[in-house]
């Protein structure tokens, strides 16, 4: 080779490469939000992504345990059992909890998160060109969107009372001040509103789409919605809507509420999907309350989710009630040494006989959000208060609940007070461990959950603890922010 | 036959030997007058030597030597021998047998004494006493007899300002490097590597198969193949490496063959053996079921005090399991090595091979290497010069794998499960097979069956090569083009058989993975070396590069196999289809660089070096960063003033620097809005939905470093005795920092440039020929004190908490937060101190902890205090070398003082909650009848509390190594027919004195935590090793 060309070689080489790299970023192995959001496949994944925060990963989310050891042990029927180690979870059992408490800050973390991806979802799904999205699709998607966003906030405003309205992505504002109580409601009452005129029946939507949020999903938390606002009258028409649509009914079975084959049926409103062994997320909630293996050899249940005996919860089950049997377990055969052992109630509402070798973290029981057996009741109780005293609507609303599950009616000729403490006492019962107890006992006010709360022996419980404080991390982070006035030092 | 008649004495050996024979034979030429003709040239630089001096040894006759380098005198009879030298130099001496029929080449290589010796600067090279800036040197001689995997692992002790701490004891483990102290809290803080002009970063590429410690990629690189490594330091030198030079640079040149040298071959073997140097002191059957019957009682004592066992079968118990025992070996490492290197005039090549082996001292662990080299590079015209440096290597390790528990597959780490599992549990059950699980409540797998059942291995290739060419321009004008890449492929196999706890929920479980990192280089310098008159020189740099990383990874897994047959070779018969993942990720870096150094007189150096880094990693708005640098040094000892002191000091030298260094490394993409993708489920299939995972920061750009240096070098009694000095300040701003924001926002984090670190520093360096002679002693010593702090965090905080360690403004990184331990509850003292113990129901004997926030009660959350620190208060290293004929002999101690530890492993152990194995200590723990006032009671359930208990003195002194070697005398070896023969003895870790009371006090958790520095927590030990090798030249 010739000397001058072997020097054109290597000069041509260093000139040629001179504009090899480009410094643009196009991640190949990530979606980027600018070129994401253009078409109904975006936009479903884009909703999907939301759902997603109700259960997100495996450790304690929102309707993954986290709501039970955030809120329900600050109730007369839980407290934090002899393997609950977190200290801030007994803070809650035992109504020590603070600002800095770790579970309350997670349940507006999620909550929150839930949110923005709600936000993200509504804004950039109303970009996307009409070319690229059916009118039916970019209707149910937004309307799926402001469901979850609602059920978000109604989570938020029952525990915080006036938290910080963000509607749309951020950046918009990274530092939002609290909004009142009544414009966090007047928000959500928007929402579902929308929602339930956006989102389709149950039966529009195909059944590869079960679990999704429907118009009557929509309509069932409003009922919800101004029952906690005692708007008697408005929770009372939406409840009678729904019943009136006659897209639900109660299954036979109580135990058919709970059983992995009829999931996603006629009495679920909206519910929390899982499944277990799928590379998806099994509700743990089994395990948490399952007995430990000093009670029964070779079962080895966390045991952190604990009756509180003295809220007298199991005692006030009848024997023929046929939920107790679906509710509690007081006896089981060890798997490890095949004798039979009897203990004190568990709760055993998600066990998964089908989960093989894990029973408690991988069932594939979902986890109701509203079911109508207690839109049944809501119907019941907006009647009493409407009416200030029970009609025989609101009888048969509350005894269909009652026949289902084996007991007798109610007996009639109740005051309006004593009907109140009966459809409380049935929602306790029917709807134990599904997140309800402290929103039914918080929206009764202070008062009620303080004797309560006394009575079942829980001395610390304070007319403050109907809400919960503001994360600490959140009043240091965002100078806006204000703590709620029960919780300012 | 004419070439076999002169040949050089430079390596005098067997052929040497035969030419003589042959000069002997045909004997013709030796008799009357010869002329003898050649030039003396510089071994480094091929270049003539003008000055330098020749004469006919042992006489008096000698020649001048021209301009060109060339001399020619008359000699009056064959064989004679010719010597060379100049000041500088080596002196050398070649026999000259045969009337040369071409003029001969003598080369003199510099004697490196301190100041002249060469040290590789970013994009070129300097003699010492030119720089400006603070670069240490580790010659090949300190490295060579620690049979370490990668060179990292050879580097503690050796130099002032470099703190080396061991992630992991595995072979082909990993280690953490600190120059001048950590600067960034969550960006990397490990030095860059530049290996043959090629920088990269010692990142991990892993597909996730595998468990265990990662292996560390720089165990590819043969650490036997390394001439030199020099570690930049200050701005000054470290600024030519723009935005990736904030955290020091370590250059490593690997072996070059020497011109007009010929051939050399030789082959190194060592075999080595390796132990634990400690076992930690646990209970033993009799003792641990004894706390097992009181943490029962303790719990449910209606059940009464024997729910374990009965007394009658606990005295039969005996000592049971030691699962160390079980686990630990004494395992042997060996290594061989075969080089061939030399050089003609106008070529070098230094060509090896090696096999490195080494078993872990865990049982089922090891690292294998095969490595090959070539290093060549040859002056193909008077003006170009071109070179390839090539190496290839295959390297495997067997990895201690992770432990399965009730909750993860892998949860504990194998060393953690291995100390807790209880002695009365057994390796093997009645029939035969594996105990599956600790019996007890606190479900993890039999870490025995895990380790010598669960194959977890990793494999991995490495072609690192460049190819460059240096044109010679005009006289001191160079252009020179490098083009490189290293091209790495990483497979991992995981397989879990069905009859071990961890793949007994699934008949078998088996992935594989790929990782295949891949990076090209291309750099384009341009060199002018000047001088103007006798007094001005200068060297100008300008440069362009390049350069780009992409890497994908692949892994594949199946479960619920028909049998364990085979493995992870045929996933499809699985039954069961574990989801797949892939990622990619692609980087690039653009850069411009310039560096100009002049020196006046041999005086007056200064030198300035400016880099631009454009980096994909950054904002849109971010992109190219300008890192400028200067530095100056006077030497002090050359002004005419200073005559008078020559006599007490023979050279003095100070320095000063200050520049500006970059840190880039997050990752990629940390800038965008990206999206991750989650499952969820409708009519119970899985579907995908993709979530924003961050918010975009199009202003995101480097950690930026200011570095003030200021250093002298000193040489006393003609030299033996040098002194180096440095003080450094180091203030590193624009944090990359996850800047916590409210999550009302959606996220918990923005990665935001906010925040800054100081560091500040002395480093001292002591080289002393004590005795010179016969007998020669040389002791060298470096001592390096860093102070590091906290200056400025996030928005509105002053500290934050990361686990066991706070993060507080005007507190070093690394400093650990937790609670303070204040004796134990007596009995009667319940009702006072019982709120002190954190216990729901406090009992005499629980633990009590001081109130720290002083609000009348102890909660973990509340009442932490700052409880040690990882910063060490110096570090220091002491070589010793004697040197007597052959034999010589070196320690080198190395230690750490003022440094704290967190021993987790210990905090497991004092759990005493009978569900697993415990201390020692247990045997002291308060009972009734004996109230103990440090240790508390048996206690099934305890809260586990992070305390100053669990913080120990992680001060250490350690004879790193000491080794003995004998170099045969040269007449024995020639009259066998060597050119050389070496044999030595050498041994790591042989002594240390140290209270920390785990396995080995140079220890640290994780990887590039700077943060959470210093905790020990399931780290597998480092070994004591001795070691006997041979080195043969031919």
């Amino acid at each position: 080779m010739k000397k001058s060309t072997l020097y054109s070689i290597i000069l041509g080489a260093a000139i040629s490469l001179s504009s090899c790299v480009d410094l643009e970023e196009a991640p190949e192995s990530k979606q980027s939000a600018d070129n994401f959001y253009q078409n109904g496949e975006d936009a479903i994944s884009a909703v999907n992504a939301i759902y997603r925060g109700l259960n997100e990963g495996t450790g304690q989310s929102l309707y993954n345990s986290l709501m039970q050891i955030g809120t329900e042990m600050a109730t007369d029927d839980y407290e934090a059992g002899p393997r609950a180690r977190n200290p801030h979870v007994r803070a809650i059992s035992g109504l020590t909890h603070d600002a800095s408490n770790d579970r309350m800050q997670e349940l507006w973390r999620q909550s929150y998160g839930i949110v923005n991806r709600a936000n993200v979802a509504i804004d950039r799904i109303a970009l996307i060109g009409p070319d690229n999205i059916s009118d039916a699709l970019r209707r149910r998607t937004t309307g799926e969107a402001k469901f979850l966003r609602a059920l978000a906030y109604f989570n938020l405003a029952r525990w915080f009372g006036g938290v910080p309205l963000a509607l749309h992505e951020t950046p918009e504002a990274l530092y939002v001040a609290n909004a009142t109580e009544a414009e966090v409601y007047a928000q959500i009452i928007a929402d579902l509103s929308d929602a339930e005129s956006l989102l389709p029946a149950p039966a529009e939507y195909g059944e590869q789409d079960a679990g999704r949020a429907t118009a009557g999903a929509a309509k069932s938390l409003l009922a919800k919605v101004y029952l906690t606002q005692k708007d008697w009258e408005n929770a009372r028409k939406k409840s009678r809507e729904v019943i009136d649509l006659q897209w639900y009914g109660l299954f036979e079975d109580f135990a058919d509420v709970f059983n992995v084959a009829t999931k996603n049926g006629k009495e679920h409103i909206f519910s929390v999907q899982f499944k277990g062994y799928a590379n998806f997320v099994g509700n743990c909630m089994a395990g948490r309350s399952a007995p430990t293996s000093d009670e029964v050899p070779g079962v080895n249940g966390d045991y952190a989710d604990a009756l509180h005996a003295e809220g007298g919860l199991y005692s006030s089950f009848g024997d023929r009630d046929r939920r107790k049997a679906v509710t509690f377990v007081t006896e089981m055969v060890s798997p490890a040494d095949g004798q039979r052992y009897t203990f004190i109630p568990h709760i055993h509402k998600y066990y998964d006989p089908a989960a093989v070798g894990d029973q408690y973290n991988s069932s594939s029981k979902n986890l109701p959000v509203i079911r109508y057996a207690e839109l049944l009741l809501i119907y019941a109780e907006a009647l009493n208060e409407e009416h200030n005293g029970p009609t025989q609507e609101a009888y048969d609303a509350i005894d269909t609940v009652r026949t289902r599950a084996g007991i007798p009616k109610l007996e009639q000729n109740l005051s309006a007070d004593q009907f109140r403490d009966s459809v409380f006492q049935e929602r306790r019962k029917e709807l134990v461990f599904e997140y309800q107890r402290w929103f039914d006992l918080s929206r009764r006010g202070a008062g009620y959950y303080v004797a309560t709360l006394h009575a079942a022996g829980k001395t610390a419980a304070a007319p403050r603890h109907v809400k919960f404080p503001i994360p600490q991390r959140e009043l240091d982070l965002n100078p806006s922010l204000k703590q709620n006035p029960e919780w300012r030092k | 036959m004419a070439n076999l008649l002169h040949f050089a004495g430079i390596g005098k050996s067997a052929p040497a030997i035969l030419s003589l024979f042959f000069a002997l034979l045909c004997g013709a030429a030796a008799f009357g007058q010869v002329s003898v003709t050649g030039r003396v040239l510089d071994s480094r630089t091929g270049e003539a030597l003008i000055g330098a001096s020749v004469k006919v040894a042992g006489s008096a006759q000698g020649a001048v030597v021209g301009a060109d380098g060339s001399f020619t005198f008359i000699v009056a009879a064959l064989p004679v021998s010719i010597e060379a030298s100049l000041l500088g130099y080596r002196t050398q001496e070649l026999d000259v047998y045969e009337a040369p029929a071409q003029p001969l080449a003598i080369y003199l290589s510099e004697d490196l004494n301190f100041l002249n010796e060469v040290v590789v600067v970013g994009y070129g090279t300097q003699k010492r006493k030119e720089l400006t800036g603070s670069i240490s040197s580790i010659s090949t001689e300190s490295l060579r007899q620690i049979p370490a995997s990668s060179v990292d692992n050879a580097l503690q002790g050796n130099t002032a300002g470099v703190q080396v701490s061991q992630e992991s004891g595995q072979p082909g483990g990993r280690v953490s490097i600190r120059i001048r102290g950590g600067s960034s809290i969550q960006g990397g803080n490990e030095p860059l590597y530049v290996v043959d002009g090629f920088p990269f970063y010692n990142n991990v590429y892993s597909a996730g198969v595998v468990s265990g410690s990662s292996v560390n990629p720089l165990a590819s690189i043969n650490p036997a193949d390394i001439e030199s490594i020099d570690i930049l330091k200050d701005a000054a030198a470290t600024a030519i490496y723009g935005s990736r030079g904030a955290n020091g640079v370590i250059i490593i040149t690997t072996k070059k063959g020497k011109s007009g040298e010929r051939a050399q071959v030789t082959y190194d073997v060592s075999v080595g053996l390796q132990r634990l140097a400690k076992k930690i002191d646990l209970l033993n059957a009799h003792d641990f079921a004894i706390l097992r019957n009181d943490a029962l009682y303790d719990a449910y004592p209606d059940r009464g005090k024997y729910q374990y066992l009965p007394q009658s079968e606990i005295d039969r118990l005996g000592d049971g399991t030691d699962w160390q025992d079980e686990a630990f070996r004494t395992a042997l490492v060996q290594n061989h090595q075969l080089t061939v290197a030399g050089g003609s005039a106008k070529a070098r090549y230094a060509i090896s091979g090696s096999y490195f082996g080494q078993d872990g001292i865990v049982r089922n662990t090891d690292f294998k290497r095969l490595s090959l080299r070539a290093n060549v590079d040859a002056q193909v015209y008077d003006r170009l010069k071109v070179g390839l440096n090539l190496a290839v290597s295959r390297s495997e390790a067997r990895v201690a794998p992770g432990v399965g528990t009730a909750t993860s597959a892998w949860g504990n780490s194998f060393i953690s499960s291995l100390l807790i599992m209880p002695p009365t549990a057994t390796v093997y059950d009645a029939d035969g097979g594996y105990t599956l699980q600790n019996p007890f409540e606190n479900i993890f797998a039999n870490p025995i069956a895990s380790l010598l059942e669960q194959d977890n291995r990793t494999r991995s290739y490495l072609a690192l090569g460049s190819a460059f060419a240096e044109y010679a321009l005009a006289k001191g004008l160079t252009v020179k083009v490098l083009a490189g890449a290293t091209v790495n492929s990483n497979k991992e196999y995981s397989y879990v058989p069905g009859y071990i706890y961890e793949g007994s929920f699934s008949d078998g479980k088996a992935s594989v993975g790929v990782a295949d990192p891949y990076s090209w280089l291309n750099e384009n310098t341009l060199t002018y070396e000047t001088g103007i008159g006798e007094k001005h020189f200068f060297n100008f740099l300008a440069g362009f590069t390049q350069q780009q990383l992409k890497s994908e990874s692949l892994s594949a897994g199946a479960s619920n196999f028909v049998n364990d047959y085979l493995a992870y070779n045929n996933l499809q018969s699985g039954a069961v289809i574990l989801t797949p993942s892939s990622d990619a990720e692609t980087s690039a870096l653009l850069s411009w660089l310039g560096r100009m150094s002049y020196h006046y007189g041999n005086r007056y150096y200064f030198s300035v070096s400016l880099r631009g880094d454009g980096s994909s990693r950054f904002g849109k708005d971010r992109k190219w960063g300008t890192f400028p640098s200067a530095g100056v040094s006077w030497a002090v000892s050359n002004e005419d003033f200073f005559a008078p002191a020559k006599a007490a000091v023979d050279d003095l030298k100070v320095r000063l620097s200050y520049g500006k260094t970059g840190n880039q490394e997050i990752g990629s993409y940390q800038s965008l809005s990206t999206l991750a993708p989650v499952s969820y489920l409708f009519g119970n299939s899985l579907v995908t939905g993709f979530l924003p995972e961050r918010l975009p920061n199009k202003d995101l750009g480097w950690e930026t470093t200011y570095q003030a240096d200021l250093g002298f070098d000193a040489g006393f009694f003609k030299n033996r005795l040098s002194l180096t000095v440095d003080a450094y300040y180091k203030r590193t701003v624009d944090l990359l920092l996850d800047v916590q924001i409210p999550w009302t926002t959606g996220y918990s984090s923005s990665l935001q440039n906010y925040g800054s670190v100081e560091n500040r520093g002395l480093e001292v360096t002591v080289n002393s020929h004590n005795i010179k002679g016969v007998v020669s002693w040389h002791t060298g010593v470096n001592l390096s004190l860093n102070r590091n702090k906290v200056l400025e965090i996030g928005n509105s905080a002053d500290a934050y908490i990361s686990g066991s360690y706070l993060v507080k403004v005007g507190e070093p990184l690394g400093t650990f937060y937790g609670c303070v331990t204040d004796g134990i509850l007596q009995s009667g003292e319940e009702a006072v101190k019982g709120v002190f113990t954190g216990n729901a129901t406090p009992k005499a004997g629980d633990r009590l902890y001081r109130d720290v926030s002083g609000n009348g009660s102890f909660t973990t959350a509340e009442d932490r205090a700052i409880i040690g620190s990882a910063q060490p208060d110096f570090i220091f290293g002491i070589t010793n070398t004697l040197e007597y004929k052959g034999f010589l002999l070196s320690f080198l101690w190395q230690g750490s003082a003022g440094n704290e530890i967190i021993n987790a492993n210990r905090q497991s152990l004092e759990l005493f909650n009978g569900q697993q194995n415990a201390a020692a200590s247990a045997q002291d723990r308060w009972t009734p009848d004996r109230p103990s006032a440090t240790i508390p009671r048996a206690k099934l359930d305890p809260a586990p509390v992070f305390s100053d208990r669990f913080v120990e003195d992680g001060s250490f002194i350690r004879l790193k190594t000491a080794s003995l070697s004998y170099t045969l005398p040269r007449r024995a070896v020639k009259s066998i027919g060597l050119g050389n023969a070496k044999i030595y003895l050498s041994g790591q870790n042989l002594l240390t004195f140290t209270r920390y009371s785990g396995f080995d006090p140079e220890v640290t958790s994780g990887s590039n935590a700077t943060v959470q520095r210093g905790a020990d927590a399931g780290v597998y030990p480092i070994a004591r090793n001795v070691n006997a090798g041979v080195s043969i030249t031919f």
